[in-house]
């Protein structure tokens, strides 16, 4: 794993890489690298046994600069064409989780031609009436001052999985870095998921036929904060998409609940 | 003769929560239920509040003072305007203080100048305007990005006093509030413009802002232990750094406030309301409590290394004043005065000696208070207590500020 900074467009961006083969990009979601690790998490380790993946941090997470004016998803796509151009990438593998999955999905249906495969996990950016998608923001402020089981119950499958605890503990973190990167991935997501629409662009699922790769699309089978129904919306609208996948075990996170199961889905899914 | 000036303050809380509401609910802000709210017990509530505020304007407060809220109990008062309209035809002297309207919250901040404006014009000249951006709960009530909240909060501040000021039409070239035409009627009465107030709590940001434009500077913290003094200091600093002095009418403090015959009566009739106000109103806003929104990681407006440096210096087990175990522990806090009039008045000259503070904001009405004793306690006040202070704080401002009249005439006050 090497890890740099690219340049782009005078900010600063943090980019993990790793791995050699298909050039694979990959945006984070909450419980993921740059947003509670500072590292791989066993679930990137496993994709990079078979392909080139640049992590990038988005704007305000790990080292990366913030965006001042960043207020909708439009902005986001933009700064990620940009990224795509400093790392030199004509056609890439594309992988997101979240918001994440959300940026990837605006990508892909923008720039269909630069997408190999499309690869979504529990990825928020759609409407989908009578499903909204949770609040992390409000279960971002613990309980009592100090209790985060309801931000654990909505990011994984439940309150008391291993993953959820070692990721989101009650109190303050011991390393305070650690609780530093969550925060700072609050703050970017609160710049275009917080106004309405919340963590969606009602435009987008009419530009899903746009979406010309392959696409493999992943959800954890107890998705507490983006329902199961938004895959299915995605994988209904995406023509190269064979319904959705789901992870057992696994709540909203699964790459960091059941790494190497969604490993296996989406290693499996890109060499196929 | 420059005295302190006395506010009276109503935050209009609903009173009808059931016994056992701590136990079964988290909080009193934005998701507390509203099927909560009983309509028969409510009828006349408003009508009594207003009633009270009209009240403490014949008694002779300086000003009265009314803030915005939504969809919570601590205070009814989702349009503040509504309430500061029916006051305008209700008092005769004292200035209506809206502290204040939230401006991200309003779509277009010229409705907020218009208003005001209208007000102005129908309380003769007695607003005073306070703006605030709205705390965590206001972010959640109408989904305001934490973010940008400052920045919205600036441009629509810079607009409406630009609109009172500036000729009309203009053209804002706003980046949150582009508008074409900028055009208001009414305009103030108060010229320039009525006094302005901005509310906040020690963030280094908010002082220079508000020093850089000359408005006043209201302590929104509700404990006066070292923070008011702290807050003062801090004020004076960045107020020198902008070619400007420090003098106590640029600053104002929220405290309560409950006066009767003698200090063990004050306390007996007082403490129901109190303790519901504690353990109710402020549970969501002020406690640990429950779910405590109004600040934290879910509104991320402190930028991230400011955050890390919270991080390292605050406890996340700390109490609120909202937490208190006992009364001792309370009066400690300062933030509510209570007992007989010698008790208040001196408990309240020492605060004013020690952070030399023009205006104070005194909330009398607390919980579910009942109204024959917050009038009560307004008369003992006003009767017993405000003649003293007033001579009292004239004398300690005269001598820490020997030059205030001066600063006064050359018109400083925002």
């Amino acid at each position: 794993m090497s890890g740099r900074t690219l340049d782009v467009n005078g900010r600063k961006v943090s980019v993990l890489e790793d791995g050699s083969g298909e050039p694979t990009l990959y945006l984070h979601g909450f419980a993921d690298v740059h947003a509670v690790t500072e590292g791989w998490m066993p679930f990137h380790e496993k994709l990079v046994e078979s392909c080139r993946l640049y992590a990038p941090a988005h704007p305000g997470c790990a080292a990366s600069d913030e965006i001042e004016y960043l207020e909708s998803a439009e902005d986001l796509v933009f700064h990620y064409l940009e990224v795509i151009d400093a790392l030199g990438l004509e056609r890439f593998d594309l992988v997101g989780a979240c918001v994440g999955g959300w940026a990837a999905a605006e990508l892909a249906a923008r720039h269909p031609e630069k997408v190999r495969r499309l690869v979504l996990i529990d990825a928020s950016g759609l409407f989908v009436s009578g499903a909204p998608i949770g609040d992390i923001f409000m279960m971002s402020h613990p309980v009592r001052g100090t209790d985060y089981s309801e931000l654990r119950a909505m990011l994984f499958e439940n309150d008391q999985t291993p993953a959820g605890h070692a990721l989101f503990p009650d109190g303050r973190a011991e390393n305070i870095e650690d609780e530093l990167r969550r925060y700072q991935m609050i703050r970017f997501t609160n710049r275009f998921g917080f106004n309405p629409p919340y963590f969606y662009n009602r435009s987008l699922r009419s530009r899903l036929h746009r979406i010309a790769a392959p696409t493999l699309v992943v959800w954890g089978e107890s998705d507490h904060m983006v329902p199961l129904a938004h895959g299915e919306a995605y994988a209904e609208g995406i023509s190269g998409s064979n319904g959705v996948k789901l992870v057992k075990g696994a709540g909203h996170s699964p790459q960091a609940e059941r790494p190497e199961d969604t490993a296996a889905l989406v290693t499996g899914f890109l060499s196929g | 003769m420059h005295p302190v000036q006395l506010f009276c303050w109503h935050f209009m809380a609903y009173p009808h929560l059931p016994e056992d509401f701590d136990e079964k609910y988290d909080t009193g802000w934005v998701t507390v239920p509203n099927s909560l709210w009983d309509s028969e017990k409510s009828r006349g509530l408003f009508q009594e509040y207003i009633d009270q505020l009209a009240y403490a304007d014949e008694l002779g407060f300086d000003g009265l003072v009314l803030n915005e809220h939504h969809q919570n109990i601590y205070g009814l008062m989702p349009s503040p305007n509504l309430i500061a309209a029916a006051l305008t035809q209700r008092s005769s002297k004292a200035k209506i203080c809206v502290l204040g309207n939230l401006l991200p919250l309003h779509i277009n901040p010229l409705r907020v100048a218009e208003e005001y404006a209208m007000l102005d014009n129908m309380s003769n000249g007695r607003i005073i305007a306070g703006f605030a951006p709205g705390g965590g709960p206001e972010n959640y009530n109408y989904d305001i990005p934490s973010v940008t909240s400052r920045e919205r909060f600036w441009e629509a501040v810079d607009l409406v006093v630009r609109a009172w000021t500036d000729d009309g039409p203009f053209n804002h070239e706003g980046h949150y509030y582009p508008l074409r035409y900028v055009n208001p009627w009414p305009k103030p009465t108060q010229k320039p413009h009525p006094p302005i107030w901005v509310p906040g709590s020690r963030s280094a940001s908010t002082l220079t802002e508000v020093a850089k434009r000359g408005y006043c500077y209201f302590l929104s913290s509700r404990s006066h232990g070292g923070e008011t003094y702290k807050a003062r200091e801090q004020f004076s600093k960045v107020l020198e750094e902008h070619g400007d002095s420090y003098q106590p009418y640029r600053m104002g403090i929220l405290m309560s406030a409950y006066v009767s015959e003698t200090d063990a009566q004050a306390r007996e009739e007082c403490e129901e309301g109190v303790w519901y106000f504690l353990r109710n109103c402020l549970k969501g806003h002020l406690r640990k409590e429950g779910r405590q929104l109004t600040f934290g990681a879910g509104v991320p407006y402190i930028p991230a290394p400011a955050w890390k440096e919270f991080l390292k210096h605050s406890d996340p087990n700390r109490s609120m004043l909202g937490d208190v175990n006992d009364w001792d522990e309370l009066d400690k806090a300062q933030s509510i005065v209570v007992g007989s009039p010698e008790t208040v008045h001196r408990k309240i000259l020492d605060l004013i000696e020690k952070s030399q503070v023009g205006n104070l904001l005194i909330q009398f009405h607390l919980g579910n208070m009942p109204g024959e004793l917050a009038l009560k306690s307004q008369r003992l006040f006003a009767t017993e207590v405000a003649p003293a202070l007033r001579e009292d704080s004239a004398r300690v401002f005269a001598n820490a500020y020997p030059r205030m009249e001066e600063t006064l005439a050359a018109g400083a006050v925002a």
